[in-house]
């Protein structure tokens, strides 16, 4: 299956890039064609810009300013995200990857005013996150980036795929056996994807 | 109060931009000192730097990229976000302003061995949104508003213990009428200025 890793973290030698490497190495294991979407190393731009949004919902040209990054999402028949949670929110980057090329036409179709998904083709889903919050921190916050996977990215891919949400809480006071362990868990994940 | 308004939009001739100006001038009507800062209008840059997050945990220097965003978060005992909610959250631009400018040392103090993490904007007292969104509300609440959550419950947990919040928005704006555009500008004026 051609698998789209969108990763949003801009230091190479973090935690988060460790991540990703396991991700990306577990997909390969499990035989997967891997599209790795490194979104710092592109110099991928997040905000929406005005002739974007004047655009918007002009199905004609709407994609035009991020054509590759459509053409990779709609080559994927699975999707995985490496990501820190930053503010109980996912990094900038990474919202603007969804504000910018999750356009109308795209990831959803206008029809009588109503929104119709339209990443049926996306067969599965898995994220692969840190957060320096505790797990209970995240539940009494209501745990936005979790919700933002396990709702509103599932109700655009296709009914009732398969949805793996991987977190590492509390991250800055794990010890090394728990990030060990963590990163062994993510990549096992990914050999099963 | 002393009033920062954070807006995100990047059309100043949108619906949005409207009803910033509505805000801002309910505010001052209401003898409010407020400060606006449009982030797409000075050109802020979201996206944290490779350099910025290695010195992330610095003391002292990591306030430098974003000296003059804290002097306005010091400055201020309440905040107002206006902006659109794009897939149920913020805009990138503004999610990056929360990401660069939250800075720990200033804003909060990271969790140690023995502490929990502790709130350094207790200042702010007031924590207002005021948001458009192209969904209804009965989806919104599916979808868990986690734009709403990661401001009015993450953001707020970084300032006053009692920091009271105020939620406001237009649902099903690809549907809106004019009367219902200046029925919700009415509603922002009234709601705001009485906060």
């Amino acid at each position: 299956m051609r698998v789209l890793v969108l990763f949003a973290h801009p230091v190479e030698t973090s935690f988060a890039a460790a991540l990703h490497q396991g991700v990306v190495r577990g997909l390969k294991t499990a035989g997967h064609e891997v599209d790795d979407c490194d979104l710092y190393a592109e110099g991928f731009e997040p905000r929406l810009s005005r002739q974007e949004r004047l655009a918007y919902h002009d199905l004609a040209c709407n994609r035009d300013p991020v054509a590759s990054y459509v053409e990779r999402l709609e080559a994927a028949r699975g999707l995985v995200i490496v990501t820190p949670v930053w503010n109980f929110g996912h990094p900038a980057i990474l919202k603007g990857f969804f504000d910018r090329v999750f356009l109308p036409g795209v990831s959803f179709k206008m029809r009588d005013g109503r929104v119709v998904p339209n990443l049926r083709f996306i067969q599965k889903l898995a994220v692969a996150t840190t957060y320096g919050g505790s797990r209970l921190r995240a539940v009494l916050v209501g745990d936005p980036p979790r919700k933002i996977a396990c709702r509103v990215l599932r109700g655009l891919i296709k009914p009732g795929a398969s949805v793996g949400y991987h977190a590492l809480y509390d991250m800055n006071r794990a010890s090394d056996d728990q990030r060990t362990a963590f990163l062994g868990r993510v990549e096992r994940a990914m050999e099963a994807f | 109060m002393r009033v920062l308004v954070v807006c995100s939009h990047p059309c100043p001739e949108s619906y949005n931009a409207a009803v910033c100006t509505a805000v801002v001038e309910s505010l001052k009507s209401s003898g409010h000192e407020v400060k606006v800062l449009d982030l797409y209008a000075t050109g802020f840059e979201p996206a944290m730097s490779a350099d910025e997050r290695r010195g992330y945990h610095d003391r002292g220097s990591n306030e430098a990229p974003v000296a003059v965003h804290l002097e306005h978060l010091s400055w201020c005992n309440m905040l107002v976000f206006v902006y659109p909610t794009w897939w149920f959250g913020l805009p990138a631009m503004l999610k990056g302003w929360l990401d660069r400018v939250w800075v720990p040392h200033v804003t909060f103090e990271m969790p140690t061995a023995t502490t929990p993490m502790r709130p350094k904007m207790q200042h702010i007292e007031k924590i207002a949104v005021v948001t458009t969104c192209g969904a209804t509300w009965f989806i919104s609440k599916m979808m868990g508003e986690p734009g709403r959550k990661t401001i009015l419950r993450g953001i707020r947990a970084l300032c006053a213990p009692r920091c009271k919040t105020l939620y406001l928005a237009h649902y099903q704006m690809d549907s809106s009428t004019p009367q219902s555009r200046a029925a919700y500008l009415a509603k922002v004026k009234q709601r705001v200025g009485k906060f």
